[in-house]
């Protein structure tokens, strides 16, 4: 991701108002702005403004079936900055893993030539 | 008007993706080789047109992981398949690649539709769909899945063992 597509990520989560959205939008998958708009106490201008945000940081995608918008969450960016900062971990672990491995295949190397150079005493 | 409830069956992502289309393209049809960014499982068709047999197979050719029919091919922009886990008696679903050029690249969407809302499909689709496009994305643009899925890759290689036998390739002929 880019930096300017990491900006308006963090910029859409660092609201209560549109974490709360999305919320919403995964609880329900394809409902419409003014079902989203009925869990709140502010404008539905308001709401749209979020839903904005929401859309433009690739966390919201809307999709025109008949007269109304339906809307989904895309949890693919999260995916992406999830990836990003935890690739060191997945490697602390894979070698860690890796070195588990060559560990006992060695130490079983080392069982099947002692077992042969016994038969052969 | 329909319900939200009634919507559920439907699961849509989207990811942009600096790259060509047509190696996008390429990346989710190419036969013969693992596709990297949909779990290396290896695509076997009889041929990508509408009606016709597919299936997903590991890469020993010894297992079916998934098996539909193409419903639509239309390169570069859209390809839709029926899709059934042969692991689950599940209902099959729908799943939808479209592939939209865009200032930053080209956008891609999957939607899978007619989910089997609360099964152990859907809940595969749902972190499986997130996972396709987000490696697709690293393969397009750096060449090669990211570390966590070539290391999945790896695990998954040495664990066909216990997939079921119903999911053997013998049980679903082409």
């Amino acid at each position: 991701m880019t930096e300017t597509e990491l900006d308006a990520l963090f910029l859409a989560l660092a609201n209560a108002t549109r974490r709360q959205i999305l919320d919403i939008v995964l609880e329900s998958p394809g409902c419409t702005a003014g079902f989203v708009a009925d869990h709140f106490d502010i404008s539905r201008i308001a709401i749209l403004k979020h839903l904005n945000t929401l859309e433009e940081a690739g966390l919201l995608i809307s999709q025109k079936q008949g007269r109304e918008r339906l809307l989904y969450m895309n949890p693919v960016p999260l995916q992406l900055v999830q990836e990003r900062w935890s690739r060191q971990y997945a490697e602390f672990w894979a070698s860690r893993l890796t070195r588990l491995k060559y560990t006992i295949e060695t130490a079983a190397r080392q069982d099947r030539r002692k077992e042969k150079h016994d038969e052969s005493q | 008007m329909t319900s939200p409830s009634e919507r559920a069956d439907r699961l849509v992502s989207k990811i942009v993706i600096r790259g060509r289309i047509e190696d996008i393209w390429r990346e989710l049809t190419k036969q013969g080789e693992a596709q990297a960014a949909v779990f290396n499982a290896w695509l076997h068709a009889q041929t990508l047109a509408p009606g016709a047999r597919l299936q997903m197979r590991t890469a020993d050719g010894r297992y079916a992981i998934v098996i539909g029919e193409v419903l639509d091919f239309d390169p570069p922009r859209r390809f839709a398949h029926s899709f059934r886990f042969t692991q689950y008696d599940d209902a099959p679903c729908t799943v939808v690649y479209e592939l939209r050029p865009v200032a930053a690249g080209v956008e891609v969407s999957l939607t899978v539709e007619n989910l089997p809302v609360g099964t152990r499909t859907a809940k595969s689709m749902t972190s499986g769909a997130t996972t396709i496009l987000s490696t697709l994305k690293a393969v397009i643009e750096d060449g090669r899945p990211g570390f966590g899925s070539r290391l999945m890759y790896w695990i998954m290689d040495r664990m066909t063992f216990v997939l079921p036998k119903r999911c053997r390739s013998e049980a679903w002929p082409m």
